[in-house]
């Protein structure tokens, strides 16, 4: 599979901005320098800019200000060209529903250059590749999910694309068919092919990229390995389930705890920043005690992606669930 | 061209696995030609001079003949595919835009012949004859498939410009006061002065002309170049159009 020579950007995008009718700006001013061969992560909230940077840089949308090349090509003087390198699954799945999977897959294949019985020996291994060579003969509107997602993504895949752009690709699968598509990224990205991936799940930022970007409001607010950024935090969280407390009281209560970097007010709860985590349990609950305040569990856990996001925005990302990503941190009732 | 044939060969398919949406297109067509041949044959029969020895059916088929390709079949397909993401799909692979709307006209000649062959034969069965025979008839499926084929792209030039599926399934409302201004059920000199110029200044009135000519009065090239002259000058219109929007697409 062909890559851009050593050290040059696969994706790289200078002050790119998106602005739509009304004003409303979607992406503002945002770099960005993805590498040859990374799989480099995209994670934000609903509305944050995720479609609209991807769509600029997949020439469907063209920027209002700044520039980007993608395989070294400038995405608005060279779309043409761009979209010839490039492989995309969008966060609505492209498929005609009218057509089986194998006719769509030939179809795209054609659309590609690629004919006769190299399209039909593309198609037989991408079905495979997918898993999807038992339903090749059933229209696509027949398919589950999980299958119509794994498609779309053969269909990015017919002309081994330099560059692959997924956009939210995993957004209302089943936990397994999660999986499933992380094998296959983790496999494109094996065969040589850059991955640029939204996502507003945590999990999968953590699990497939090798560096990622955190959006908001149409601003990259943190950029890093995802290592790196939780690195960054320098401390541990502790999470204070709240129940029937008082918020407010709670808070107070232990604003002298000793260590105590930030405290951060959340959905049931607190977020407490501190330098020793576990250290700082006995010293948490003897202070709920003293103010008499009966609050639920507490949690501690390294900081997670989330923590990232919440440091850098002041809110956790949409439908995350804290108590996932600390479900092996020690747990203490109060 | 390839990706046209491509693009052809998959949107003909569709028309094969979606009958339900080309049956309605059909049924109007032919309901309106029993109806209509059954409420005036006694006032006009086939002594009519106009008629030229034939029955009222055969002034009234090529009528029909443009229902049955006057659709918005394909703007409700391209409407549809831009709804679902396919839209995004063909407009991010390496292809000319102007292919989208070429592969979607061809499956509108693909379904305008096989429609056109249909009513013309129904047309036949009806009591028609074609004065010209069958070279005629072949030209008269011709001119009506043309002509759907440069009407699709006023429904394809609606889909692309509103993204909605209700503007497009109603656009082909527009084709109704098209059709009806034209001298439809009697020659140009029977009707009112202000419907004759009406429909002298319709376009729409040289196609059925051209085509009734071929069933009832034999070969007139001036009336066929004038049928011609309007496909050619309406789908270069609208497909111009079309393609004018699909480059402009989202950029």
């Amino acid at each position: 599979m062909p890559r851009p020579p050593a050290g040059e950007a696969a994706i790289a995008a200078r002050s790119l901005r998106r602005t739509f009718k009304g004003g409303i700006e979607a992406v503002r001013d945002i770099d960005l320098a993805v590498a040859a061969g990374e799989v480099f992560g995209f994670l934000g909230p609903n509305g944050a800019g995720k479609t609209t940077t991807v769509r600029m840089l997949c020439t469907l949308l063209p920027p209002s200000a700044g520039s980007a090349t993608v395989a070294g090509l400038d995405v608005v003087e060279h779309g043409a060209e761009v979209r010839r390198r490039i492989g995309v699954a969008l966060q609505e799945i492209g498929l005609d529903p009218v057509q089986t999977g194998r006719e769509l897959l030939e179809l795209q294949c054609g659309l590609y250059g690629i004919t006769g019985e190299a399209a039909r020996d593309r198609t037989e291994e991408l079905l495979e590749l997918v898993g999807l060579t038992d339903a090749a003969d059933r229209r696509t509107k027949t398919y589950s999910g999980g299958m119509k997602r794994r498609l779309d993504l053969a269909t990015a895949l017919v002309h081994s694309p330099e560059v692959l752009f997924l956009d939210e690709p995993t957004t209302g699968l089943d936990p397994a068919s999660r999986l499933t598509i992380w094998d296959e990224v983790r496999r494109i990205n094996a065969g040589g092919a850059t991955v640029f991936l939204t996502t507003q799940y945590l999990e999968e930022a953590d699990q497939l990229c090798d560096r990622l970007a955190i959006i908001d409001d149409g601003k990259i607010v943190a950029e890093g390995t995802p290592e790196q950024l939780k690195a960054e935090m320098g401390h541990d969280v502790v999470s204070v389930s709240v129940e029937g407390a008082d918020v407010s009281a709670t808070k107070a209560a232990l604003t002298g705890l000793p260590g105590l970097e930030r405290v951060v007010a959340e959905a049931g709860g607190l977020a407490l920043y501190v330098e020793d985590g576990a250290g700082s349990i006995a010293e948490i609950v003897r202070l709920l005690e003293r103010d008499q305040i009966r609050a639920g569990a507490i949690s501690v856990a390294r900081p997670s992606l989330d923590d990232v996001f919440l440091n850098a925005t002041g809110r956790r990302l949409e439908g995350q669930d804290r108590a996932q990503q600390s479900a092996d941190t020690p747990e203490v009732s109060t | 061209m390839t990706e046209v044939l491509l693009l052809g060969r998959r949107a003909t398919r569709e028309i094969v696995r979606y009958p339900e949406a080309t049956i309605p297109t059909l049924f109007i067509p032919l309901f309106f030609l029993v109806v209509n041949i059954g409420q005036v044959s006694k006032t006009f029969p086939s002594t009519t001079p106009f008629l030229n020895g034939q029955g009222y059916v055969a002034f009234q088929l090529p009528v029909s003949l443009m229902f049955a390709v006057a659709t918005a079949t394909s703007g409700l397909a391209l409407v549809t595919e831009i709804d679902l993401g396919y839209f995004d799909k063909l407009l991010v692979a390496p292809i000319r835009r102007s292919s989208i709307i070429f592969g979607r006209l061809t499956a509108d000649l693909v379904r305008g012949i096989a429609a056109s062959s249909l009513v013309l034969l129904v047309g036949i069965a009806l009591g028609a004859r074609i004065e010209t025979g069958v070279p005629g008839a072949i030209v008269i499926v011709l001119l009506a498939a043309g002509f759907g084929v440069a009407y699709a792209g006023f429904g394809l030039l609606v889909a692309l410009k509103t993204r909605n599926v209700q503007a497009t399934q109603s656009s082909f409302l527009l084709f109704f006061p098209l059709l009806f201004l034209t001298p439809n059920f009697v020659p140009f000199d029977r009707l009112s002065p202000l419907m004759e110029t009406l429909a002298r200044i319709n376009p729409v009135s040289y196609v059925i002309v051209g085509m009734r000519g071929l069933v009832i009065d034999g070969w007139n090239l001036g009336q066929i170049a004038a049928a011609v002259l309007v496909i050619v000058g309406l789908g270069a219109i609208l497909t111009g159009l079309s393609l004018r929007v699909i480059a402009a697409y989202d950029r």
